[in-house]
């Protein structure tokens, strides 16, 4: 999808966490290309340039955050996925403004950012460390598993539960941790 | 203050018509000014920015074209997410403005918390005995995997249908939810 680019270049970078500071500074609407280049320190032109629209620079700042600001280290087993959250909630919890824009982008279709980016890592975990399971169930575990991965547990717990970000990573670690247990003694092959 | 709230429905039933043809993006508060007969400036008082206008839009969506049914028991609240993921199927472009709302950093606006209230009153009644930090923590998870965001995330990013977003969702249930652990009813 579009927001897996090639790595920025330097002027790029600055132009995104230009746009990001603004972000948390006076929110998405408000924000003019000109701002944005100033606090870029290049002319407005580069930034048009690079991002032609409004939702280019959004999907690819986007992209950034959760490259950067949100990064986390890779899982090296699917049992390690609930710690995962809970260190990527408490990271939402400390940047509300920019995990809001990371779930707004992640819910506009095909015109937005991927949704599920740990997908294909969680499948191969768990074809690695749990192959009795067939396509079907291992789908739903990824599904479930990514969506409680994302900046949008934070914000749906936040918003419609009034949880702290305590709460919210407890409650989304043992929400991961209870889509695992099932699957915990089903059996690793023999290594 | 009929006439108010008069006024902030058809503006809204305004962007819903223009959804249908475009996304969120291309729809214009002047072509909404037309559309609801008011003057520009109107619609940017109701909505002084494009994010007070989404997050407005997908709760009217919301309300309008997904009601939730009412539901008691956990298999009435299954029944409901099914229901709605098959109308989110029917309007995706709806659903996934919908979805975008509740996304978004809140501009302020009281949310209408009868879907959570919901969940929370079926919990306390089909699983009375569960401590107070178990209940926030399923009634958490089970208005999360019901959200509309659920629903967009799996269509994008595992091309699910309907019914396979419920299953997914159900799967989920099944795990996080002690009293949904009970066989559901056949053939629903």
């Amino acid at each position: 999808m579009s927001a897996v680019a090639a790595e920025p270049s330097a002027t790029q970078e600055a132009i995104l966490s230009a746009y990001a500071e603004l972000i948390e500074e006076v929110g998405t609407d408000d924000v003019s290309f000109r701002l944005i280049a100033l606090r870029a320190g290049v002319g407005e032109r580069t930034v048009f340039r690079h991002y032609p629209t409004r939702v280019d620079l959004l999907l690819a700042t986007a992209a950034w955050i959760e490259a950067t600001i949100f990064s986390r280290q890779e899982s090296e087993s699917i049992f390690d996925v609930p710690i995962a959250i809970r260190e990527a909630i408490e990271a939402y919890d400390r940047r509300p403004e920019l995990a809001h824009v990371v779930a707004e982008t992640a819910m506009r279709g095909v015109n937005g950012s991927e949704p599920a980016p740990q997908r294909a890592h969680l499948d191969a975990m768990l074809r690695r460390e749990v192959p009795a399971l067939d396509d079907a169930e291992r789908r739903d575990i990824v599904a479930a598993l990514c969506h409680l991965d994302s900046s949008a547990t934070w914000v749906t717990m936040r918003r419609e539960l009034g949880m702290s970000g305590r709460d919210i990573a407890d409650a989304a670690t043992w929400s991961a941790e209870a889509i695992l247990d099932p699957i915990r003694d089903l059996g690793a092959p023999a290594t | 203050m009929d006439e108010s709230l008069d006024t902030r429905s058809v503006i809204l039933a305004g962007a819903a018509k223009l959804l249908r043809q475009n996304t969120f993006e291309d729809v214009s508060y002047l072509e909404l000014a037309e559309l609801a007969e008011v003057s520009e400036r109107t619609v940017y008082r109701r909505f002084p920015t494009r994010s007070h206008l989404l997050e407005a839009l997908g709760r009217w969506l919301e309300e309008e074209y997904f009601p939730i049914p009412e539901f008691h028991t956990v298999d009435e609240f299954r029944d409901a997410v099914r229901a709605r993921f098959r109308a989110y199927d029917a309007e995706p472009a709806f659903a996934f403005v919908a979805a975008r709302g509740a996304a978004l950093s809140p501009t302020g606006e009281e949310s209408p918390a009868t879907f959570t209230a919901a969940i929370i009153a079926m919990l306390e009644t089909t699983a009375p005995t569960l401590n107070r930090r178990d209940a926030l923590r399923a009634a958490s998870a089970a208005r999360y995997f019901a959200s509309p965001m659920f629903w967009a995330r799996m269509r994008t990013g595992f091309e699910m249908s309907a019914d396979e977003v419920y299953r997914a969702f159900d799967v989920a249930m099944v795990r996080v939810l002690p009293a949904a652990q009970r066989p559901s009813r056949a053939g629903s």
